[in-house]
């Protein structure tokens, strides 16, 4: 097994979709999923790095294990349900607080999922998907309704993150970039969310390994003491 | 789910043989180190048995425990735990909350009487940091509260080295270096013992289920976690393999990998820890104890032992295999890599993905399948032995064994379906295809481009041709009586003159063209034949062939001849002679070689041209008499005739004006005298009996052309003269003379012309000649000006440069050094150079015989 070189979590209440996120990504399909028991990984090939993705189970039995899944996360993935206010609620109350193991300069990103069931997700998406007309996904009886959660919900949630994190929005991706709104149904966003992750993470994994101390001698890069002696005269 | 069959549980210790028939006799504990079996039970007993494997050669081994001794410790109290530590030839047992030194072989306890007191349990450090071979890390938790501690145990003595306090009672332990993973009351944690640092792993109530904490390899521990999850987390307290789900009641876990082992009270449970799938159930009632010993698994009820026997992984992978269950199959094999010698483990896992890859092939998943070929590094003859009659029948090959795969051919594999097997062949010919030129073609070439060669003719496939114009290895006689059977002669052609047996070929390409067998590849193959022909090296069959090329197409056959390459040409039996003996019976072709050699060629030979001409001639001679109207109009065979005549000096202009003579051919007759140079003659032909004044005109042209000025100037008053000697009542003549004049003034010499002409005539009628002739001697006047101006300006600058040179006075004195050579002048005498620099007359003379020396010119 090859160590990965770094981590990205996904969080978030039971049902919102973590799961499906992960498959549609992982393996371009939206299969039946059942809840997560305790938590899956993916390993993704990003250029030359490897980057493991975990899944979590949202259900509350497994909340303990937030922690140590969180523990040294470079990214983590806080998904609601568009449709359901409450699941953005539980990110704040009971998922933020496990987050507080992860890596110092530890990435956000607010996923609002299931848009598709949404009026304005599924014009979005109508070209694509015929829904309506296969009666088999649960999610889909219900009448298109209007989005209970919306952007700036997240938007503002992120704020509210940074602040708790004591960051400043200066150091920190906009909230615009990390603010996401998806279907794993649809496959619309999903791309956009991981690959605009794993593009922010290799610099943090370049940086890591620029501040660990190497294991191996590298003689080839070794200086001149000359070089040294017109620094300190200079 | 489906399962697999990864471990069988055979018994290893009858009840009888420990506690015969005492009903209230427990087993409590159980060690195993190498082939001594300790067991501990609940009336203070300690029991050694020897382990004996039997292997049995379909199926699992079989094991015997013979007992050795056993041996009361003394108390009423039950043996709670034991653990071998077989480097200081003791065993470690906990009863009564002590863990005493008892010898290994004699069970004697060790005469110090050394222990450990107050322990609730312990546990070996595996990974221990002392260093030292003849000691133990052995940590326990006290019976005090919320303590751990921390011992070396040697041979007969022991010694604390770390007390712990923990925030809440510990139940259970594991160590690894200076990690010890705790469960506590409410959650896990790890603590470094050297540094005091703990982290919390997670959560966890103890009370609602017993607690887990078992080290499965370096730094890295499995936990029991909530709703019934195998939790694993490594020293620095993450996770890096995906949790395992167990049963709510788990009560032990073991290692075994790449299989974690659970118990609970009705069942042993197998999860695999590479994709977390439950493997196996085995039902085992009442189970207590389950561990693992250096890899032997063991699991105990209160009144027998009993060993979970691993199956050979290959065995595992092969059930795995027969049941296509490919992707766990190669994800089993892959995890055992480092469980298996290098050499041994690629043998295997080759052979794995290659059966894997005839599972996907059968299923027709041909690009998982390709793909499992290629790394597997499979010989191809596999896969082409499939296929009936396509392998050579010299092939040496026979398929592995045992075999890779269940079928016996394509049409078993794919129960006659038709279009299955069209479907497998498409796959074979592009998987060839492409490992045709790879190194996995090494070997078996032959067998390759064969099978190749065959499916392409089968199918009718356009890539037979190009595969038999390229370097190729089919082998000639299979691939031949396959391609008759499939009526590709062309092909068989072909294949013929790659194996250099180029007379079959032609041979049986021109019988496809006379029609004698049917092959319609080439619409165009009586053309291809004169093209291979052509550039046929092997003469005796060009010769053979020639009449034949030559009976189908005069035009097109002599290209055999005429655009044959050229180096061979001279030392061959192709020579020019050969070729037109040859050609007697073919007239146009022979005019095309003849032209060939005259025109193209430029081959300066009497012969030739005069061959030429005459061929020519005839021609034009057999057309006249045919053609009904004695058109004026010159044929296309009379232009090049004239042509010929013309440009050509070679021919035997005597012989061809004989030939000419009342053939009513004027304008040849007069190209011939004026090749003999009898322009007055031939101008006359051309102005008096053809009274054609364009081509006179053009006579005097083409006749001068590559002449001097005054041969040309002589051929244009010849032709005035004829025109004006005719006098002025021929009215056209005199209009032809004016023409003439003022179409090419510069032709003439005016002056002679003028006294030429009649008086009669207008200054007018003469205006452009007149004004060329002035214009041309005005403008050969000037330019000789131009050019004496020039000259004289030259001359002066030369004067000029001399006057310079001449004009100052140079002083010699002692203190002028030569520039060469450094030395002051004794004499008066020296070279100076344009820059003003003076030398030796003797160094500028060397110097021009020593250019190595520097140049006195560049010196300052
Ligand atoms: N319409 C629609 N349904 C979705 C979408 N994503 C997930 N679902 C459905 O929502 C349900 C829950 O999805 P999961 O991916 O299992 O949810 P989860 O977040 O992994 O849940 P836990 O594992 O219990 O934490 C499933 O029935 C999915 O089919 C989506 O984008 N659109
Ligand atoms: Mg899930």
């Amino acid at each position: 097994m090859r160590k990965p070189d770094s981590k990205i979590v996904l969080l978030g209440d039971m049902n919102v979709g973590k799961t499906s996120l992960l498959q549609r990504y992982m393996e371009r399909r939206f299969p039946d999923t059942v809840s997560t028991v305790g938590g899956a990984f993916y390993l993704k090939q990003w250029r030359s790095y490897n980057i493991s993705i975990w899944d979590t189970a949202g259900r509350e039995q497994f909340h303990g294990l937030g922690s140590m899944y969180c523990r040294g996360a470079a990214a983590i993935i806080l998904t609601y349900d568009v449709n359901h206010r409450q699941s953005l609620v539980e990110l704040e109350d009971r998922f933020l607080g496990l987050t507080d193991t992860a890596s110092k300069d530890c990435l956000f990103a607010i996923v609002g999922n299931k848009v598709d069931l949404t009026e304005e997700g599924a014009l979005a998406g109508q070209e694509k998907e015929e829904c309506s007309s296969n009666m088999d996904a649960g999610d889909c009886v219900s009448p298109r309704a209007p989005k209970q959660v919306q952007l700036e919900d997240a938007v503002a949630l992120y704020k509210k993150i940074l602040k708790y994190k004591m960051l400043d929005e200066q150091d920190v991706p906009a909230a615009e970039q990390m603010c996401f709104e998806t279907s794993a149904k649809t496959g619309y966003n999903v791309d956009l969310l991981f690959e605009t992750l794993f593009d922010l993470v290799v610099p943090m994994i370049l940086q890591q390994r620029a501040e660990r101390p190497s294991h191996t001698v590298d003689i080839s890069s070794h200086k001149s003491p000359k070089r040294t002696r017109s620094g300190c005269c200079a | 789910m489906m399962s697999i069959k990864a471990f069988t549980l055979v018994s290893a210790i009858e009840r009888e043989l420990l506690m015969g028939d005492k009903e209230r006799v427990n087993i409590e504990c159980v060690e195993c180190c190498g082939r001594d079996l300790y067991v501990g039970t609940n009336d203070c007993f300690v029991y050694h048995f020897l382990l004996e494997e039997r292997p049995v050669p379909a199926g699992p081994a079989t094991f015997t425990a013979t007992k050795q001794l056993h041996r009361h410790l003394g108390l009423k109290k039950p043996v709670n735990e034991l653990r071998a530590a077989s480097a200081l030839n003791r065993l470690l047992v906990l009863c009564d909350n002590s863990i005493s030194l008892v010898n290994m072989l004699n069970l004697e306890p060790v005469p110090s009487g050394a222990r450990i007191k107050g322990a609730a349990t312990f546990a070996l450090n595996e990974n221990p940091v002392s260093g030292d071979p003849f000691c133990v890390e052995v940590c326990i938790i006290s019976v005090k509260r919320r303590t751990i501690q921390m011992f070396l145990v040697y041979e007969d003595r022991v010694q604390i080295v770390k007390e712990v306090s923990t925030p809440e009672q510990p139940l259970a332990v594991a160590v690894d270096g200076h990690f010890l993973c705790l469960a506590l009351t409410t959650q896990y944690i790890i603590h470094n013992y050297s540094t005091g640092v703990s982290q919390d792993i997670f959560p966890y109530c103890s009370e609602e289920r017993p607690s887990i904490v078992k080290r499965i390899v370096r730094q890295e521990f499995l936990l029991a976690g909530p709703g019934g999850l195998g939790m694993f987390a490594t020293v620095a307290g993450i996770s890096q393999r995906a949790p395992v789900h167990w049963s709510e009641n788990v009560i032990g876990a073991a290692v075994s990998f790449p299989y974690v082992i659970a118990l609970d009270d009705e069942f042993i449970t197998v999860h695999s820890m590479l994709d977390q799938q439950q493997k196996q159930t085995l039902p085992f009632k009442e189970g207590h104890i389950l561990q693992d010993f250096e890899g032997r698994v063991i699991v105990a009820t209160s009144k027998g032992v009993y060993i979970l026997v691993p199956l050979p992984l290959e065995k595992q992978i092969q059930d795995l295999l027969a049941s296509r269950r490919v992707e766990e199959a190669l994800v089993l094999a892959k995890g055992a890599r480092r469980n298996i010698p290098k050499e041994k483990f690629q043998v295997m896992y080759r052979r794995i993905l290659q059966q894997a890859g005839f599972i996907q092939f059968a299923q027709l998943q041909f690009l998982e399948a390709k793909e499992l070929f290629r790394s597997g590094q499979l010989d191809v003859r596999e896969l082409i032995s499939l296929y009936p009659f396509l392998l050579p029948t010299s092939s040496s090959f026979t398929r592995s064994h045992p075999p890779l795969h269940e079928y016996a051919d394509l049409n078993q594999l794919t129960q006659g379906d038709q279009e299955k097997m069209a479907k497998c062949k498409r796959f074979l010919m592009s998987y060839l295809n492409e490992v045709r030129s790879t190194e996995v073609a090494n070997g078996y070439k032959e067998d390759i481009d064969t099978a190749l060669l065959k499916l392409y003719a089968e199918a009718d496939h356009d890539s037979l041709l190009d595969l038999l114009v390229t370097e190729n290895f089919c082998l000639l006689t299979d691939s031949a009586a396959w391609l008759e059977k499939h009526k590709k002669y062309f092909a068989l052609g072909l294949l013929y003159h790659y194996n250099n047996q180029d007379a079959a070929a032609v041979q049986l390409w021109v019988n496809i063209v006379n029609g004698d067998v049917q092959d319609s590849t080439r619409s165009d193959l009586y053309e291809y034949i004169v093209d291979f022909l052509t550039y046929c090296l092997d003469e005796e069959l060009v010769w053979a062939y020639a009449d034949w090329v030559l009976q189908k197409s005069e035009e097109v056959g002599v290209q055999v001849f005429t655009k044959r390459p050229l180096d061979e040409q001279q030392k061959n039996s192709f020579n020019p002679d050969n070729i037109i003996s040859c050609l007697k019976k073919y007239p146009k072709a022979l005019v095309k070689y003849l032209e060939y050699l005259v025109i193209d060629k430029k081959l300066q030979k009497e012969e030739y041209h005069t061959h030429l001409a005459v061929l020519y001639l005839e021609e034009v001679l057999q057309q006249r008499a045919s053609a009904s109207s004695k058109g004026t109009e010159a044929t296309e065979t009379q232009a090049k005739l004239r042509r010929l005549l013309q440009k050509s000096d070679l021919y035997r202009v005597h012989f061809l004006l004989e030939r000419l003579q009342g053939a009513g051919l004027p304008m040849e007759s007069a190209i011939l005298h004026g090749k003999l140079g009898e322009h007055e003659k031939a101008l006359h032909i051309l102005v008096h009996e053809l009274q054609d004044f364009a081509a006179a005109e053009d006579y005097c042209l083409w006749c001068s052309e590559g002449r001097d000025p005054p041969h040309r100037q002589h051929l244009f008053h010849t032709l005035l003269a004829i025109y004006l000697r005719a006098g002025p009542t021929t009215h056209e003549l005199a209009v032809a003379a004016v023409d003439l004049l003022n179409r090419h003034a510069t032709e003439f010499d005016a002056a002679q012309v003028l006294q030429m002409l009649p008086d009669t005539w207008s200054v007018q009628l003469l205006c452009p000649f007149l004004m060329g002739a002035m214009r041309d001697s005005i403008h050969a006047r000037r330019t000789m000006q131009v050019a004496l101006g020039l000259a004289r300006s030259e001359n002066l600058i030369y004067t000029y440069d001399k006057m310079k040179l001449k004009g100052s006075s140079i002083r010699l004195s002692d203190k002028k050094l030569c520039q060469i050579c450094q030395n002051p002048f004794c004499e008066p005498v020296f070279v100076r150079y344009p820059n003003g620099g003076l030398v030796h007359t003797h160094c500028a003379a060397s110097r021009h015989t020593n250019p190595s020396s520097s140049s006195p010119g560049t010196r300052t």
